[in-house]
């Protein structure tokens, strides 16, 4: 037995989850339809996959959820996981499953996977027969992805970093790349048998100001550190920023970088697909604005060349949405998919050489430093501030670096902090901003800014 | 054959690393630690050049500390945790706002360790600290608390040694210099002890703690075994009991260089401190049904038998696990059905099997945790693991 098998064989040991049959497990992702598989979609088809959010606690809620969503001609269906599964509680998510089964009331914000086990889950996504997406926010996500591999979930989202520094306060983030290592592999591994297994990297961060620098610096190390592994399909993303301009130069930057890196680590042979997500601020509490918000993200969604959006709801400023305003929002961006022709091509050639220039600054720092493996390159960046995600939750972030939008809207860069980027970039950034002012008012323009969208 | 020659002087067995081949040696008390292992490995010793050899060790019980801070959050954990993992052993802390009714430390303390607040706090401490600490019988004193505060304590406090603080403004924990100063401590430590210091006639390495060296080894314990993270690794020995553990397994606000900490539970240890660990068992309210389901009675505890000892590892497993379990709240909690894999090393792999080191861990789980599942076990059984860190 191999080493990572032994490995396997110990994490899948646990209480809460079922007894695991790999043999089985390889024999069912060896047969599955490829249409359980985004990377085959992604291949053949010609327009951009639109998939919403959404995860219940009990089965046949989550069944029901589906069925509204295929009604709705979904293209990939969600899988939400719930929080107490996301910290490895399976205990707690049994409790609060049982409750919602017996009492009909939602004791959980998604579903507990690990919980309802492969064997009842598989059921209903071959019943479905579309690729699903697992989404979830869990820095340990070893026996949570054996469970959705096994469930027949090919698209996993996450990754040590934009799982981790938005979400969580104390992980040990060298622990989070580990445990992300061992989810590349398997899925490394599995792609082997079938269609590849796509992996997707988190963009939005923590969806607060984040420069277009920082988040491409992180998708593309998310990227490498998955393609190292021997992972043959990925994806980037972003969230829509607040400036159409910026997230046009944003996805400019980032597809031709990732091609670019992906190639320096002889992994060109990959397919990397652009995601983006409506947006993933607070949104505002009147429903028509929020309609309206969702149609423009759509619009530059088609804009900057996405392959996939992923969707809000109206009710987003009002707790989770219901199933209805979930489909609802699917059939409304399909439809403003199909009558979106003849965009036109949009280049800003300062911006992007701007931004490409901070990105490659930050990305030879991270790769200079002399540690001798990639992620621990990456943890002693985050650790010593080369990245630095503004208003992360977590404490081993600097949170050093400040931004603040100019008068179009793009995030500019006002406070460094130990971002290696040039002087040159840096008096560009500030340039595009009044900082003539006092301190106070920048601190309100900051906390204006936050709010951009309400 | 590997280039060096690694040695763990512990407090009941030596082992000598020559090679690939690890032989162990029961101390003989009579001698003199020197003496008596170059009594026994003469011949492989004088196949090694001074800078060849590393040694570690534990014979000498290590330095103990007595640290003083004003929040169990912030200074004393973080002071806690660095003096842990450099190896040394805490005797007391002492939450500051309590320091009048605090009692003093009965033994003499190697170190005392005060710290407290970020940089941008003062006048934190007051006469109450001096009072305190003139009834303290110590032998050194550093401060790793706020700047401001550091003067006074200098002109108030005889021999004080002032580094860095420990906490940063950003409230993370700066370990580097203080882990210097008690590494540096330690290591003056064994050269003022006779046992010791003989053993730099045949080393011109640092002689470490052997815990500082199992905690260096952590990281690397896939080449040698396979073990799945988060896991722990347990020592029990013949004076202390030390658990490494995954920072996984704590709900922690620290950010530190070394993914891994340690607990050391002095009075758990099997031969010198036998009487210790039988007075925690006879308190423990699940101890009769441990022995029960080992078939054993309480009369085995005044036996000198090998059942004897195993039934002594075995509640030192035991207590160990049960103490850092939620069933004991007042102490550090681990996260134990989180627990994936445990190692164990230490004079216990010479005295139990794979099985029965299984089934222990196996009941501790049923009882406390009310599961059948139970992580991985790893023994250890040629005692090797500390070979991995010494020379890194």
């Amino acid at each position: 037995m191999s080493l990572l098998q032994e490995e396997r064989e110990i994490i899948v040991r646990n209480e809460y989850a079922d007894n695991f049959d790999f043999a089985e497990i390889e024999e069912f992702v060896k047969n599955a339809s490829k249409n359980l598989f985004i990377s085959h979609t992604f291949k053949n088809s010609k327009k951009m996959l639109v998939q919403p959010r959404g995860g219940f606690p009990t089965y046949k809620k989550q069944f029901a959820l589906n069925e509204f969503f295929v009604n709705a001609n979904v293209d990939v269906l969600p899988l939400t996981i719930d929080s107490n599964t996301r910290l490895n509680d399976y205990a707690m998510s049994k409790k609060m499953l049982r409750l919602s089964e017996e009492n009909d009331v939602d004791m959980l914000n998604g579903y507990p996977l690990v919980n309802h086990g492969y064997r009842t889950t598989r059921k209903m996504i071959t019943h479905f027969d579309k690729p699903v997406s697992l989404r979830h926010g869990t820095p340990d996500a070893r026996l949570l992805i054996e469970t959705a591999i096994a469930s027949g979930i090919f698209e996993i989202e996450g990754g040590p970093i934009t799982y981790l520094l938005p979400y969580s306060k104390n992980f040990p983030l060298d622990k989070a790349f580990l445990y992300w290592k061992y989810v590349e592999r398997i899925c490394a591994n599995y792609s082997k048998l079938n269609e590849p297994i796509n992996r997707e990297s988190f963009g939005p961060l923590t969806a607060t100001l984040v420069p277009p620098c920082v988040t491409i610096v992180i998708q593309l190390l998310e990227m490498l550190l998955s393609l190292e592994e021997g992972v043959k399909s990925f994806s980037v993303s972003f969230s829509q920023s607040g400036s159409v301009n910026q997230d046009i130069v944003t996805s400019a930057v980032l597809k031709k970088m990732a091609r670019y890196y992906a190639e320096q680590i002889n992994c060109g042979d990959a397919d990397i697909h652009l995601v983006y997500h409506q947006w993933m601020g607070a949104f505002p509490s009147n429903k028509d604005y929020s309609e309206s918000l969702i149609n423009t993200a759509t619009v530059i969604a088609s804009l900057v060349g996405a392959d996939k959006i992923i969707t809000k709801t109206r009710d987003e400023a009002f707790g989770i949405p219901t199933k209805e305003a979930n489909a609802k929002t699917v059939a409304n961006t399909q439809y403003t998919l199909r009558i979106l022709n003849g965009l036109p091509n949009i280049v800003d050639k300062e911006e992007e050489e701007i931004l490409e220039a901070e990105v490659k600054s930050i990305m030879e720092a991270v790769l200079n430093d002399s540690a001798d493996t990639l992620w621990r390159k990456v943890f002693n960046s985050i650790k010593n501030g080369i990245i630095d995600v503004p208003f992360s939750p977590h404490i081993i972030n600097n949170n050093e670096v400040v931004t603040v939008r100019d008068a179009n809207k793009n995030i500019r860069i006002i406070k460094r902090g130990k971002l290696p980027i040039s002087d040159r970039c840096f008096e560009y950034e500030k340039s595009k901003c009044d900082l003539n002012k006092d301190a106070t008012s920048i601190v309100n323009d900051i906390i204006h800014d936050i709010g951009i969208m309400q | 054959m590997k280039k060096n020659l690694l040695v763990d002087i512990g407090s009941t067995y030596f082992k000598v690393c020559d090679g690939e081949d690890i032989q162990q040696h029961f101390r003989d008390f009579n001698k003199d630690i020197f003496d008596d292992l170059k009594y026994k490995c003469a011949d492989i010793i004088e196949k090694y050049k001074k800078e060849e050899v590393f040694i570690c060790s534990s014979a000498n019980g290590g330095l103990s500390t007595l640290i003083i801070g004003i929040t169990n959050s912030f200074s004393l954990k973080y002071a806690t945790n660095i003096a842990f993992n450099s190896g040394i052993n805490i005797i007391d802390t002492v939450l500051y706002q309590n320091i009048k009714n605090s009692s003093i430390p009965s033994d003499l303390i190697d170190v005392v360790i005060i710290t407290g607040g970020i940089d941008s706090v003062s006048d934190i401490f007051n006469e109450d600290l001096f009072t305190y600490l003139e009834q303290v019988n110590y032998s050194n004193i550093v401060y790793v608390g706020n700047e401001n505060d550091a003067k006074f304590l200098s002109q108030n406090i005889k021999n004080l040694v002032v580094l860095p603080n420990i906490i940063t403004n950003k409230l993370q924990v700066n370990e580097n210099e203080l882990k210097e100063y008690l590494t540096n401590l330690y290591q003056a430590d064994i050269e003022g002890k006779e046992d010791i210091k003989h053993l730099y006639n045949i080393t011109s390495n640092q002689i470490y703690s052997t815990p500082y060296i199992v905690n260096r080894t952590l990281p690397l314990i896939n080449n040698m075994f396979k073990v799945a993270d988060p896991f722990i690794l347990v020592d029990i020995g013949g004076a202390t009991t030390d658990i490494h553990y995954s920072t996984t397994l704590v709900n922690d606000n620290m950010v530190k260089n070394n993914e891994y900490d340690r607990l050391v539970f002095k009075k758990l240890g099997v031969y010198k401190s036998k009487e210790s660990l039988i007075y925690a068992a006879k308190n423990n309210e699940f101890v009769y049904e441990l022995l029960a389901h080992m078939n054993v009675t309480e009369n085995i505890f005044q036996e000198d038998s090998d059942k004897a000892l195993r039934t002594l590892m075995k509640l030192a497993i035991f207590l160990v696990l049960y103490k850092v379990s939620e069933a004991h709240p007042l102490y550090v909690h681990l996260k134990l059905d989180l627990l994936k894999s445990i190692v164990l090393t230490g004079g216990i792999t010479k005295v139990l099997k794979q099985e029965e080191a299984e089934d222990i861990v196996g009941f501790f789980y049923k009882k406390i945790l009310n599961t059948t599942i139970k992580p991985n076990i790893v023994l250890d059984s040629n005692y090797e693991i500390w070979t991995l860190g010494i020379t890194q």
